[in-house]
């Protein structure tokens, strides 16, 4: 069973059409990085999800059952843009009228529990108004982790954090699928972070899904290779075209990669041979980024 | 179907928790309260502090005497049947808390909206019905506890002004039913501010703005529904609305906010 199953998924604002025929799959347990341009549709697919938006077409099932059922609709963990906390209220609250929402039987108890795994036990009297940007997404967090939800769906909750926010954020994530059994649907443009936590990607362009694949299939489709610099390129790229299929040139940051070699001795040594002196070499790995720039860009060019 | 029932009333159960801890933990409340038990003491001892002056046209020189209360029971109701004359008396009374009180429901609601709690609380609840049933609840006993305080202050008021406690042509038990009358009379107008909350969401200015215009259509019934000599058909009148109301406003509400987009 998977935990959402949306097919030809529709949204339209007006004349605008927001989300356009979107189909996506998210298994059960898996934190899945939702990935997309601004305006692709990442955030209305994920309001249509939470109900708080109305589809315009299509079918939307959790847990093998319609998106609308009471039941796994109290499973669900949201913080979609900005935390929903009174300003007003202190962190402990906004956490405890959450808890009261979700009918939790031991309020105090649970929200002392995500208070300390979002590892904000020192801050819960603070007015949400008076904490930081980094602590107010944390607590968005918190508050979608109140009851053991079955599903939580984050969008950009890693936005605007430091790095040591990004660190607990990812630590929060990893832990909750782990120690929870809840699937995750994550959305954010800091792919860097995500690649590290994610293990199921959908790329979303234009309201359409257009690439969906598992963290191992990414790991295909992102070899390794051998980067070089030279003092020579010109002749280091003839020479090494000739011997190795698959040379390519990343004109950007001045690097040669060649991705069918063995070894990096075997081209420093082939290269020296021809009278061409390696000046940098190292080996190095295509990102979830990078793929996904030259995803959009193929994506634009068929079009 | 059963299932069904069970769900909506727990989801209820757990939305009018939330909104009675949020109605008694939040200030605006207590402001409101407050402010209603002080405003009958302002009206009661000023217009007594003014009573018998003359006031003389700078143009034509016509003398005004200023009338005010002499009956405490005055701020509270006038007897059927007598004239609906536009003066202090008229205009300063119970029945003016009813604006009051829109001012608290509209905050109250919108808030949901404002702050984005509104994601938490419509994630977990599909149908929506919870909801406005909720909060005409919870309105109900806000501005129940206003005009209550507001009664008090008036005794208050009246016993400081020095103002006569007799009554004339209405029974101790009349006022209790006229009071009685009124506070069922809230969960009429809470419905329409409510109704109109949702509609407005975030916008407070709009929420406020239909309240009053939709609440001022109600107003004048007021007075005639709930004479200071009520008897219990004015009670069961007010009840059988105000019941009706909640009921078909929490089903507008309900339909709005379904058909609608949240955010």
């Amino acid at each position: 069973m998977n935990a959402i199953e949306i097919r030809n998924l529709t949204k339209n604002f007006g004349t605008k059409q927001a989300v356009a025929g979107l189909d996506m799959t998210v298994p059960v347990g898996a934190i899945y990085g939702f990935i997309g341009e601004n305006g692709s549709g990442k955030s209305t697919t994920q309001k249509i999800i939470c109900g708080l938006l109305k589809p315009s077409g299509g079918t939307i099932k959790l847990y093998g059952k319609d998106y609308t059922d009471v039941d796994i609709r109290s499973n669900i963990g949201v913080l979609i843009e900005s935390p929903g906390c009174y300003p007003n209220y202190s962190v402990w609250n906004n956490l405890m009228l959450q808890a009261t929402n979700l009918n939790i039987p031991n309020k105090e108890e649970e929200v002392r529990k995500v208070l300390k795994m979002v590892r904000m036990e020192g801050s819960a009297s603070n007015k949400f108004k008076n904490c930081s940007l980094g602590m107010k997404q944390r607590i968005g967090v918190a508050m979608a982790l109140i009851g053991k939800p079955k599903l939580l769906v984050l969008d950009e909750p890693i936005n605007g954090l430091d790095a040591d926010g990004m660190r607990i954020m990812r630590e929060v994530l990893v832990d909750i699928t782990q120690n929870y059994q809840c699937t995750v649907l994550v959305s954010s443009h800091i792919l860097g972070e995500l690649e590290k936590i994610a293990t199921h990607y959908g790329i979303i362009r234009g309201g359409k899904m257009i690439k969906e694949m598992t963290a191992d299939e990414l790991e295909i489709n992102c070899p390794t290779y051998v980067a070089i610099q030279t003092k020579d390129m010109t002749k280091a790229k003839e020479l090494l075209k000739s011997k190795f299929s698959r040379v390519t040139e990343d004109e950007e940051n001045n690097y040669i990669r060649i991705y069918d070699a063995e070894n990096p001795e075997q081209i420093v040594m082939y290269l020296y041979q021809n009278n061409v002196i390696v000046t940098e070499i190292r080996t190095d790995k295509i990102g979830l980024e990078e793929y996904y720039i030259n995803l959009m860009k193929q994506n634009k060019e068929g079009k | 179907m059963n299932t069904k029932f069970k769900s909506t009333f727990k989801q209820t159960k757990s939305m009018l928790k939330v909104d009675f801890r949020r109605m008694f933990t939040m200030p605006l409340f207590y402001i409101m309260l407050g402010a209603s038990f002080v405003i009958p003491i302002l009206i009661l001892v000023m217009t007594s502090m003014m009573d018998g002056s003359v006031t003389v046209d700078p143009q034509t020189g016509a003398e005004t005497v200023i009338e005010g209360f002499k009956n405490v029971w005055q701020i509270i109701g006038s007897t059927s049947g007598s004239s609906m004359e536009i003066s202090i008396i008229s205009m300063c009374n119970i029945n003016m808390m009813f604006f009051l009180i829109a001012v608290l429901v509209c905050i109250f609601v919108a808030d949901d909206f404002r702050s984005g709690y509104s994601k938490n609380l419509f994630t977990v609840r599909p149908t929506k019905t919870d909801y406005a049933i909720s909060k005409i609840v919870v309105g109900f006993v806000g501005g129940a506890s206003m005009l209550l305080a507001f009664f008090v202050g008036a005794m208050l008021g009246g016993a400081i002004a020095g103002l006569s406690f007799s009554l004339k042509g209405a029974s101790a038990i009349n006022v209790v039913m006229c009071i009685i009358s009124k506070i069922f009379l809230v969960g009429i107008f809470v419905s329409i501010y409510v109704l109109a909350s949702v509609v407005a969401k975030q916008k407070l200015w709009l929420s406020l703005l239909l309240a009053f215009g939709i609440g001022m259509l109600f107003f004048t019934m007021i007075p005639l529904i709930t004479p200071l000599d009520c008897s219990i058909i004015n009670v069961i009148l007010c009840l059988v609305g105000s019941v009706l109301f909640s009921v078909g406003f929490t089903y507008l509400s309900k339909l709005i906010l379904n058909k609608q987009d949240i955010l």
